[in-house]
């Protein structure tokens, strides 16, 4: 029983509760949801939100933000679906696409750090400039007719499980491990206030995002100009929805990838409640407004609780002292 | 000279760049020197100038305000949905609309000042929300989201095409709204407000300023401000559409911060704000004149943005180590 107490209290498993909950609910409105396939189906459509939640959750731990991560996204798929286009291999595509990441998490970082520009603003300007590059270098046309053998990489099965959700799965878990195991991981929740440690996040927090980019492109198959666009939001409302505080210190991978996962499956249990998929964002949007809101409500109590035990556990603590003193 | 010092160093550089800015555009398209051009092309920007205004306000106490884009669109709808489709006179809708945006804004103010929520947070949220009734009006009335909703009568569409005195309306609003937001926050009790609660909310509290109800009321005026942008850009365009404005986010900051407004809150103005939405908006007004691109106009808002923000900490921070090296050395013991 304690050990379900101590369980609740962890504020992914809240989440978790949550996306079980819609699963139930719609289930019950229509029982077709609630077979294996759908569920897989709404994994594997938000895989692409899961990697960029778990970089962002990265950046976020420090008490920083990237909203830069569409931008990226979009540049880096367009070179690499060109370079594919053109004949290039698949891994020197896959090499190309990361570099670019790296490249624009590194000057987002030196910018954070070294000018000391706030990161929401370094992110947005880099956000506008990626976009602005990447119509330029395709000339405002979509990127088609990827080859066959790209595409299929999204839709390798081993052992029956989809390969990409096994590569994502395990990076979650990696990244978990790091974060919360290795004593660099715990660095970045307890960065906060060093600066210049946010140097060491730009770098491998794109590689995340471009691995994003990879797993778009090979899932669409095409790479319109405007590809990225406005998915900084929904990553960021997936972290929150996750339980990352955007004030950094707080929050784990896990949750993010919960977090983008009920993102997605708001999406899929609309269609399976027949509503039509212009509710979409309003529903997100008051879902996120209200978690995020009664989260705070709820932390906020749960603080002032414990204040007031500290204070009293410190009040017996003298009574106690001042009756040895009488005793003597 | 007397004139020139008492002019803050930041606005001298904006008034520079934007001198600038008029003489090179100039060569290049002597079109760009005609007044009566440069004058109307303010319709291009109101909008993002006149949200600018307020969250300016918003940034000075320290939060912000990403939810302006989406309420342009929600006014917009609102105006036409009930102008076009309930048949309410024309005026009254946009009364309404703009309302309707205001308690956008309290929504987003109570949540953040009362919930204590971060502002980045709940304004992302509204952002979605917003934009998300906007199109869920437009669904559920099922007009075609493409083509939106249109037909206005002239007299709204004078709004942005007609002239005072000869002088265009926008430019006149425009004027309007700034004096609105310059008086009231360089020269009265509640503009003090703002900047001490940016400053320090704690300490402003227990001087017995309301700071919940300051940082509230910064969010109310950022969305009446979306509002009316929203019926500005709806009366420009001729329709009502739940995306317009969704492109603005980008510029709103870019002009606010651009201004030299701090967005760690406590440091800011509205004359830089005014200056630095003229900069963006020429900017964007000559790139087009001069051929370039409209693609290439985000690029160069963009550098803009980086390199106006890296300038301001750049010298804050020159500043401050200049300090450092002045002082007596023991300092710098007690800060380790």
């Amino acid at each position: 029983m304690s050990k379900f107490k101590t369980l609740m209290k962890k504020r992914e498993f809240r989440t978790l509760f949550f996306l079980v909950g819609i699963f139930i609910i719609v289930g019950l409105i229509n029982s077709d949801f609630l077979t294996i396939g759908t569920i897989q189906n709404s994994l594997k459509s938000s895989l692409l939100y899961i990697v960029l939640a778990v970089g962002l959750t990265v950046v976020l731990l420090t008490g920083n933000i990237d909203i830069s991560v569409g931008g990226t996204l979009g540049l880096s798929a367009a070179v690499s679906g060109i370079l594919l286009k053109n004949g290039g291999s698949i891994f020197v595509s896959i090499v190309v696409a990361i570099l670019i990441g790296a490249i624009i998490g590194l000057i987002n970082g030196l910018g954070v750090t070294k000018l000391k520009i706030s990161s929401f603003i370094m992110t947005l300007g880099m956000l506008e400039i990626t976009r602005v590059i990447q119509v330029i270098y395709t000339d405002g046309q979509w990127v088609e007719n990827l080859p066959a053998g790209f595409k299929q990489l999204s839709q390798l099965n081993v052992l029956g499980f989809n390969l990409l959700l096994i590569i994502v799965m395990a990076g979650v878990i990696i990244v978990h491990l790091f974060l919360t195991r290795s004593r660099k991981g715990r660095y970045f929740s307890a960065i906060g206030d060093n600066v210049d440690g946010a140097i060491l996040l730009g770098v491998p927090v794109q590689r995340y995002v471009t691995l994003a980019g990879l797993i778009f492109a090979s899932q669409v198959g095409f790479i319109s100009t405007t590809a990225g666009l406005g998915i900084e939001m929904t990553v960021i409302a997936a972290a929150v929805l996750g339980g990352v505080s955007l004030s950094g210190g707080v929050g784990t991978v896990l949750g993010a990838t919960i977090g983008a996962v009920i993102m997605i499956s708001i999406n899929s249990a609309l269609i399976y409640m027949k509503i039509p998929a212009f509710w979409n964002d309003a529903i997100s949007g008051v879902l996120l407004i209200t978690i995020v809101v009664t989260d705070a409500i709820l932390s906020r109590r749960a603080d002032k609780q414990t204040k007031k035990e500290r204070l009293r556990a410190r009040v017996l603590q003298e009574e106690v002292s001042i009756n040895h003193a009488h005793a003597k | 000279m007397l004139m020139l010092s008492k002019i803050p160093k930041w606005n001298l550089g904006l008034i520079f760049v934007l001198m600038l800015e008029i003489i090179i555009f100039g060569l290049i398209n002597p079109r760009f020197w005609n007044i009566s051009i440069l004058l109307n092309s303010f319709n291009d920007f109101i909008g993002i100038a006149i949200i600018g205004f307020f969250v300016t306000l918003v940034m000075i106490t320290g939060g912000i305000d990403i939810s302006g884009g989406s309420i342009i669109g929600l006014t917009s709808v609102v105006i036409g949905i009930l102008s076009q489709l309930i048949g309410l006179n024309i005026w009254i809708s946009v009364i309404l609309a703009i309302v309707a945006a205001g308690l956008c804004g309290l929504l987003n103010g109570i949540l953040i000042a009362y919930g204590r929520v971060q502002a980045m947070v709940v304004t992302l949220g509204g952002l979605l929300l917003y934009s998300g009734i906007a199109i869920v009006l437009v669904g559920v009335s099922g007009v075609s989201a493409y083509e939106g909703i249109s037909g206005f009568p002239g007299s709204f569409s004078n709004l942005a095409y007609g002239t005072v005195f000869g002088i265009p309306s926008s430019i006149i609003l425009f004027i309007v709204l700034f004096i609105i937001a310059y008086v009231l926050l360089h020269f009265t009790k509640y503009g003090r407000y703002i900047f001490l609660t940016g400053i320090n909310q704690h300490a402003s509290d227990y001087a017995g300023i309301n700071t919940k109800k300051v940082i509230a009321s910064t969010y109310v005026l950022s969305g009446l401000s979306a509002g009316i942008a929203g019926t500005m850009l709806t009366s420009y365009l001729g329709s009502a559409r739940a995306d317009f404005g969704s492109e603005y986010l980008m510029s709103i900051l870019t002009v606010v911060v651009l201004g030299g407004t701090l967005i760690t809150g406590g440091k800011g103005g509205i004359i830089g704000t005014a200056l630095a939405s003229i900069i963006v908006g020429f900017l964007q007004v000559g790139m087009q004149m001069g051929g370039v691109s409209t693609q290439y106009i985000g690029l160069a808002t963009g550098l803009l943005l980086i390199i106006s923000v890296a300038l301001l900490s750049i010298s804050s921070s020159a500043k401050e180590n200049m300090k450092k090296l002045l002082r007596p050395k023991f300092m710098k013991e007690g800060n380790v």
